[in-house]
């Protein structure tokens, strides 16, 4: 009833056809019953093609909340008791965990890469046993070289070193040998373990927030055939709808000739 | 016969060398992919020449001959280029949910085309953009910029797809990419020089089949191996979306590997499918003015619109649309699951920055596809890029041949001198376009995003006006142009002052707000209030003008 109510007043507001001999057209004053049902249908699809795009990306972007990812809050409450001096082995665990979780992001950039993996070498220097440090250290500087000399990152001598790295330095960040952050860790050591340059501490917790805070809703984590909701409907969804306006157009348009005996000229 | 099946059995071990022991994905010389590139090279020319044009009706408009749904292939094949093929799943692969706009925007386009324009343009029977622009506003001037216009979209367009091909070319041949833009749009213009439209609409028809193929059946390959839905894999890739939000721990999906020995893990990357991830650097302005700009620039691209004369008549102008928009989206359905599962191939570290434009190739190159169906695939990269290509040079050498040189230089000019000078137009514009693909400017997709927001800031606001309100006159038409033009111009002066590291005045104000991919979110609104303001206050249009749209365009 209410759509109805709508619908009129919308098509009341609008001019209808005129009558007129001085050969003016426009689109909001149609002067013959064919252009006044094209224009009525173009105005119908336009708006419901302006809803389904815009309306949604508005409704996404109201109903969004920002929300950090787990890792997040584990290191904002480490990297506070580190920062004031109080942390303990886990604290330092919880962070190197956290950034070494970042590391792996694809979207990282290098000097935030660097940034990382300098303090997650520096929080492992903490919580690593101090007399086998230099060791580390040295099997660490190993694997740089080793990756400049390789032809195939299946090298047995790469491989046996990375394991090497991993086997020493992911108990001591009570990372599980066999999981994709001990891989991570092994390729995210810096060549000096102990220091953290001033200008990366100030940095990290920024660079943390940015790839670990996201804007979330009931229709980013409603989830429809695999996918994101919101995400099915923007890269699927929408293009089927596009597809089908074009055909109701098109179909619209060729009953509404049929029907007014409107030919096309040939040339 | 012999021969040739010894050769291709002696070649048989090279083509298949895999990529299993590298540590980078770019290499030297890959000898099957090369053959195949060859392969559908040779095959366009042949088409050109089986079908060449014979005179200036067949070179600018195919002799009005082409069915619905072969209309609708070449619209698919001819939008379709390097932008499409290889820099939508770059987008995505770079900046996630954001990317998505570039799908919205170069598929929603085509519902305003279709509604607004694509049966009127018919109706109105020119054949160029210009000979529009200059026939309904009565002016030679608006002719000659309209065409100049067209001559800068269309190299604008273009130079995404050189790099395009360039990379491409790169990949197979294991050459200098300066080198391999030079040797691929010597090809291309070859190609189109041969052939001219005749040839290029019957090629574009069979570059679909090539273009969707190529990028199907690794798809296919792609999902199966790494246990996703592979029998709709533009649905089954929701998963591999989800996995990429919450992340594949190593034992999740123990023993799938991709090329250099990582394994298909991946730790929670929500960024990659939240919106206005702030990770991404893109904000919800940017996504809604790229989706807008992309899409009125869609109804304004030359090459685009003027396809539409090559259907017999409207209705056939309007259904090939629907059957082009159909063809177009099984392609931007199935972008987004390179870059999904590229994200995760690429997951570890140690794969390195990879060039996003190439990411399609390399996706299938680290999901350890057989190297000839990835070098099929380059083929098609190849492919999308040269069919579009082939009709930006037949849309910018008609403007300048038929719209410039016939209509202002020499209107007695006979159709042997005007095919030379279309031949030269088409060689100028190659040249200059090598030139700038040179100077590597931004991503391919992004390039190409210029050229429509200058579409939608000049061609679009003539055309809906031109069309749809006898009240816009010559005056309103030029002070409109005049308004998208200076908004253009202000956006590429910020474009080309950040890429040479000049300091503008309110450098990050224009920069955001009049963004090089999207200024025509302002620029066409503008541009079109100012034709009508400007209209009111003047003269009306002439009676036959008027006449001639309610008798020939509106009847």
């Amino acid at each position: 009833m209410y759509l109805r109510y709508c619908k009129n007043l919308l098509f009341t507001l609008i001019p209808h056809p005129v009558e007129t001999e001085d050969y003016k057209i426009s689109f909001f004053k149609p002067t013959t019953q064919q252009a006044l049902k094209n224009r009525n249908l173009i105005i119908k699809l336009f708006l419901a093609w302006a809803v389904a795009i815009f309306g949604f990306q508005v409704l996404l972007r109201v109903i969004e909340k920002p929300v950090p990812e787990e890792a997040l809050i584990t290191f904002s409450s480490a990297w506070e008791k580190i920062e004031a001096g109080e942390a303990t082995y886990s604290d330092f665990q919880a962070a190197a965990q956290s950034m070494i979780q970042v590391m792996g992001k694809i979207t990282i950039q290098p000097d935030h890469y660097a940034a990382l993996k300098d303090g997650t070498g520096w929080a492992l220097s903490k919580v690593y046993p101090e007399d086998e440090l230099s060791e580390l250290q040295q099997d660490v500087l190993y694997l740089s070289e080793l990756r400049e000399r390789i032809t195939s990152l299946r090298d047995d001598e790469y491989l046996q070193t990375k394991e090497l790295i991993i086997s020493k330095a992911a108990p001591a960040l009570d990372i599980g040998e066999g999981t994709l952050l001990a891989q991570l860790l092994a390729i995210g050591l810096d060549d000096n373990l102990q220091v953290l340059q001033e200008e990366n501490r100030m940095m990290i917790p920024g660079i943390m927030d940015l790839y670990l805070i996201h804007n979330r809703s009931f229709l980013t984590d409603t989830i429809f055939l695999g996918f994101p909701f919101h995400y099915f409907y923007t890269a699927v969804l929408l293009l089927v709808f596009f597809i089908g306006l074009c055909w109701i157009y098109c179909y619209r348009t060729d009953k509404l000739h049929a029907k007014l005996n409107f030919l096309e000229q040939i040339d | 016969m012999k021969k040739i099946s010894l050769l291709v059995l002696s070649l048989i071990p090279l083509m298949a060398n895999a990529s299993n022991d590298v540590t980078q994905l770019e290499g030297s010389f890959k000898v099957g992919p090369a053959i195949i590139l060859i392969f559908i090279l040779s095959l366009f020319i042949l088409v050109g020449i089986l079908f060449r044009a014979k005179d200036t009706t067949d070179y600018y408009a195919a002799g009005r001959g082409i069915s619905r749904v072969g209309s609708g292939m070449a619209i698919a094949s001819n939008w379709m280029s390097a932008a499409s093929f290889l820099g939508m799943a770059a987008l995505m692969y770079g900046t996630g949910y954001h990317g998505l706009s570039y799908v919205v925007g170069w598929t929603g386009g085509y519902v305003l085309l279709l509604i607004l324009m694509a049966g009127q343009i018919r109706r109105y029977g020119k054949y160029t953009a210009a000979d529009f622009i200059g026939d309904r506003y009565y002016s030679k001037t608006l002719r000659t910029i309209g065409a100049v216009i067209a001559i800068i979209i269309s190299i604008a367009y273009a130079v995404g797809q050189f790099g395009g091909i360039g990379l491409m070319f790169k990949w197979v041949m294991g050459i200098e990419y300066n080198l391999a833009v030079i040797i691929g749009g010597s090809v291309v213009l070859a190609y189109t020089l041969i052939s001219g439209m005749l040839g290029v609409t019957k090629n574009m028809q069979i570059q679909y089949v090539i273009i969707i193929s190529s990028f199907m059946i690794p798809l296919f390959l792609l999902t199966y191996k790494f246990d996703y839905f592979w029998l709709v894999p533009q649905i089954g890739y929701g998963s591999a979306v989800q996995d990429i939000v919450e992340g594949i721990q190593i034992s999740e999906k123990s023993g799938l590997m991709n090329s250099l020995g990582h394994h298909f893990a991946i730790v929670p990357s929500p960024e990659y499918a939240m919106p206005w991830a702030p990770s991404s650097g893109q904000t919800f302005f940017q996504w809604m003015a790229i989706a807008f700009s992309l899409m009125i620039g869609t109804a304004g691209l030359p090459h685009v619109i003027q396809r539409f004369y090559v259907v017999p008549k409207a209705r056939d102008a309007r259904w090939s649309v629907v059957w082009g928009l159909f063809f177009i989206c099984l392609l931007y359905w199935s972008a987004p699951v390179y870059s999904a599962l590229g994200t995760i191939l690429s997951a570890n570290p140690e794969v390195g920055k990879l060039s996003p434009d190439a990411i399609v190739v390399y996706t299938a190159q680290l999901g350890n596809i057989n190297p000839l169906i990835v070098g099929l695939l380059a083929a098609g990269g190849v492919s999308a890029a040269f069919s579009t290509t082939s009709g930006l040079l037949v849309a910018g050498s008609s403007a300048f041949a038929h719209d410039l040189y016939v209509k202002v230089i020499n209107p007695m000019a006979r159709p042997k001198t005007q095919m030379r000078v279309a031949r030269l137009g088409t060689l100028l514009m190659a040249i200059i376009i090598t030139v700038i693909a040179m100077v590597d400017l931004a991503l391919i997709a992004q390039l190409v995003a210029i050229a429509f927001s200058m579409a939608g800031c000049t061609i679009f606001p003539l055309f809906l006006l031109g069309i749809w309100w006898s009240g816009s006159n010559r005056a309103g038409a030029k002070a409109g142009l005049i308004v998208g033009g200076i908004v253009t111009l202000i956006a590429l002066t910020y474009l080309v002052g950040a890429r040479a590291g000049w300091t503008l005045p309110y450098n990050d104000f224009f920069t955001y707000y009049l963004g090089a991919w999207y200024f025509a979110w302002i620029g066409a609104p503008l541009a079109i209030a100012t034709n009508i303001i400007v209209s009111k206050l003047t003269g009306e249009t002439p009676l036959e003008i008027r006449k001639f749209l309610i008798d020939k365009v509106h009847s």
